[in-house]
């Protein structure tokens, strides 16, 4: 298969996601309404996942069949930049993203309808639980009879402290997926640093029976993998995109020395760096999802890596300056750019390290 | 080296261009391009009559005067081909610069007389702008026009002009109002290098070199027919073409080049599989698909109806802070195989030209407008600042 990049402008559908996405953020997330649904339990299903269902984005990038809106990266791409820019704090990329792509890949259609309605209609939370590249196994699955049991903790396991369910990547004769109701594993739920609901979760002695493990999971948890990859991306678009605006913002209201400190020429320099970033972590975002949509696996994967590479050094690039030119201000907790400073440290720590993908370029070059 | 454009039709295209250079251009000049080496006048031009002969040597210009009529996307796609294969880099200043100006803003017996010698190669153009105290600040150019009957008498001195000792032509920024606004005041003019008063002196730059040249003109007499449209409109024509192929100025086909290049030498050092080296060709190759990716979504936008603005500066920075940095780590590859003088015969290859190139290359960041000049107009006109 040949790759079709064309950097093709979104879709009607996806623009009208991404301005009910606006919307629902100014009306939805100010930084006094976020700060009082941080003082909920971790544990409760997030205020607006329900409200989420009903706007169709739980399922936007998930097949038709299944109850998705059937849409391409491409095409889910501005809704998530607006999700992860507005710091929402339901976790979409790993359980619709990652899990429910798992889930659509991996069981037969129907039962993959069956098992996803619950969670795309705003019910529930299901999460993915593997290694720190979504891929490799995490717990480990002894046959015993009338199943499987397992045995292992996992200590970060993104958007689990408040899930039902969590489907679990094995290594039965290859890759396989149980799904573990949570209530038969030992949760303790905690917030990451930027706020976001996650779990260390002990999976010791919980029994699994035949009927809810899947063999052959390898293609399925790779997608995944990748749906997860790609949305932290498109949040970090979003984010880079955000803190550049409010920095820009600050720098031609601010005043010392008598004028805007955006008419000094080292600050012009720099915001011009950093808008050279914002620009290529879109492109290269942008070139992640078409690649996607596309692409031979191997072909994809590479700049799946390469794109995450990028876009981690841009990020760390405007996360700098973005707090350097908000001078004291840019220190504390009151201003949005500080929580968006601590989304963006979440989102480049997860998916992989630097190393690791810039090996992975490498090697496959 | 990932190449993103391909799809089918790309793909078509692409071999079209490859087998066409693969067949005509010359071995020797191919060979002095694929190590980096300076190239003659005579390879520049051998090269310049094969693309005429088809029809290609003018990708950007209109049918009507002489383009092949291709898209951006595909002279995107050609530029990158020719490099891969190891085509010398054309200079700019005939069928870039004053051709498009010509084009654009030329009387029709400017353009008649001008455009079809561009195109064959009979005329080699260079480009009177910088000027000894005006670089980045060009506006403030001094060599001054003065009006005489049927034309002007120019004086002054213009300065980091490429290829001078191969042009017959140079077109000139000359100050035509020296009362007004430093930029309403500035014409373009067309000048015979063999016209009286126009004299040479070449640069010698510190990689040894002569490229570029300073010029002094000592009452030129120019006919008004030589005046580029309207006097006291050069600065805005100027700026017209500054924008021209402005997707172009990222050089992606010259950086993929070079990378390819840098890769031969990690092999013949025996650093192919060294981990501090392999780490920086990856980390610079993927600088290089973000500015491909960025180039071709700006191409977009353009195609969709956006026109391009100020953001293409991006592009100019990214594009020679990545060239730069392969030349750098081409001469930490190198080790001491880059020190003997280039006359002394103890080069050897691939590290012949290793040394040179970084000192040579040091220009791209200084000239078409500085790199902190293009930072300065992307805050001024991108960020409002």
């Amino acid at each position: 298969m040949t790759m079709q990049i064309r950097f093709e402008m979104p879709s009607d559908e996806a623009l009208l996601l991404k301005d009910m996405a606006e919307r629902f953020v100014a009306d939805h997330y100010s930084l006094a309404q976020r700060s009082r649904m941080l003082a909920a339990p971790a544990t409760e299903l997030p205020a607006h996942w329900p409200r989420m269902a009903d706007l169709g984005w739980l399922g936007a990038a998930l097949p038709e069949a299944c109850g998705g809106l059937g849409l391409s990266p491409q095409q889910v791409l501005p809704l998530i930049e607006v999700l992860g820019a507005g710091l929402v704090l339901e976790p979409v990329t790993p359980a619709t993203l990652q899990c429910a792509t798992v889930i659509a890949r991996l069981l037969p259609e129907d039962r993959a309808s069956d098992v996803l309605a619950p969670i795309l209609a705003g019910q529930q939370i299901e999460v993915l639980v593997a290694g720190p590249d979504g891929m490799e196994p995490a717990v480990s699955a002894r046959p015993v009879p009338g199943g499987w049991e397992l045995s292992g903790t996992v200590r970060l396991v993104p958007g689990g402290a408040a899930a039902a369910a969590f489907w679990v990547a094995v290594d039965i004769d290859g890759a396989a997926v149980l799904r573990v109701p949570a209530a038969e594993a030992e949760v303790t739920a905690y917030r990451l640093l930027d706020g976001q609901a996650a779990a260390s979760v002990c999976f010791d002695g919980v029994l699994c029976p035949p009927d809810a493990c899947w063999t052959g999971a390898r293609a399925a948890l790779d997608a995944g993998a990748e749906m997860a990859l790609f949305g932290a991306l498109a949040e970090t678009s979003g984010l880079v995109a955000a803190l550049l605006r409010a920095t820009l913002d600050h720098v031609k209201l601010r005043e010392q020395f008598g004028r805007p400190i955006g008419r000094f020429q080292t600050v012009q320099h720099r915001l011009a760096d950093m808008y050279i970033c914002r620009e290529e972590v879109r492109s290269m975002v942008q070139l992640a999802a078409e690649a996607m949509a596309g692409e031979a696996s191997d072909k994809r994967r590479r700049l799946l890596s390469a794109a995450k590479v990028k876009t981690g050094d841009c990020a760390r690039a405007v996360v700098r300056d973005a707090i350097q030119f908000h001078g004291g201000m840019g220190m504390t907790d009151e201003l949005a750019v500080g929580h968006m400073v601590k989304r963006l440290l979440v989102l480049g720590q997860a998916g992989g390290t630097r190393a690791g993908h810039l090996t992975a370029f490498s090697a496959a070059s | 080296m990932t190449d993103l454009l391909i799809t089918p039709e790309d793909d078509a295209f692409r071999k079209q261009i490859r087998d066409f250079a693969a067949r005509e251009l010359d071995p020797d000049t191919r060979a002095k391009v694929a190590r980096g080496a300076p190239l003659s006048r005579e390879d520049f031009l051998g090269w310049h009559l094969s693309l005429h002969a088809v029809g290609w040597v003018a990708p950007s210009w209109p049918t009507e005067h002489g383009g092949p009529g291709w898209t951006a996307r595909q002279r995107m796609i050609a530029d990158e081909e020719f490099f891969r294969q190891h085509c010398p880099p054309m200079p700019g200043f005939g069928l870039k610069m004053i051709g498009p100006i010509l084009i654009r803003f030329g009387s029709a017996d400017q353009q008649a007389r001008f455009l079809p010698r561009i195109l064959s190669g009979e005329d080699w153009w260079c480009q009177g702008f910088s000027e000894p105290g005006a670089g980045s600040d060009l506006a403030s150019l001094r060599t001054r026009a003065t009006r005489i009957d049927g034309g002007w008498i120019v004086s002054g001195s213009k300065t980091w002009t490429t290829y001078a000792q191969y042009a017959n032509w140079i077109f000139c920024l000359v100050r035509t109002d020296p009362q007004v606004k430093k930029q309403q005041g500035i014409s373009i003019m067309l000048i015979d290098m063999a016209t009286p008063g126009v004299s040479r002196r070449p640069i010698r730059l510190m990689d040894g070199t002569e490229e570029v040249n300073e010029i002094f003109l000592d009452d030129v007499f120019v006919p008004d027919a030589l005046v580029v449209g309207e006097v006291n409109m050069g600065w805005t024509y100027a700026k017209a073409l500054l924008e021209h192929e402005r997707l172009g100025i990222g050089g992606v086909g010259r950086s993929k080049h070079l990378l390819e290049r840098v890769r031969g030498m990690a092999r013949a050092a025996g650093l192919d599989d060294d981990h501090e080296t392999r780490s920086r060709l990856a980390a610079l190759e993927i600088d290089i698909i973000a500015v491909e990716a960025t180039t071709l979504r700006l191409l977009a936008a353009a195609e969709a109806g956006r026109p391009l603005g100020a953001e293409t500066s991006l592009l100019k920075i990214r594009g020679t802070e990545i060239q730069q940095a392969l030349t750098e780590l081409a001469l930490d590859i190198a080790g001491q195989s880059a020190l003997p003088a280039a006359e002394s015969g103890c080069l050897e290859p691939p590290f012949e030209n290793v040394a040179y190139q970084f000192l040579n290359w040091r220009k791209l960041s200084i000239y078409g407008g500085s790199n902190e000049i293009q930072r300065s107009i992307l805050a001024a006109q991108v960020l409002g600042l």
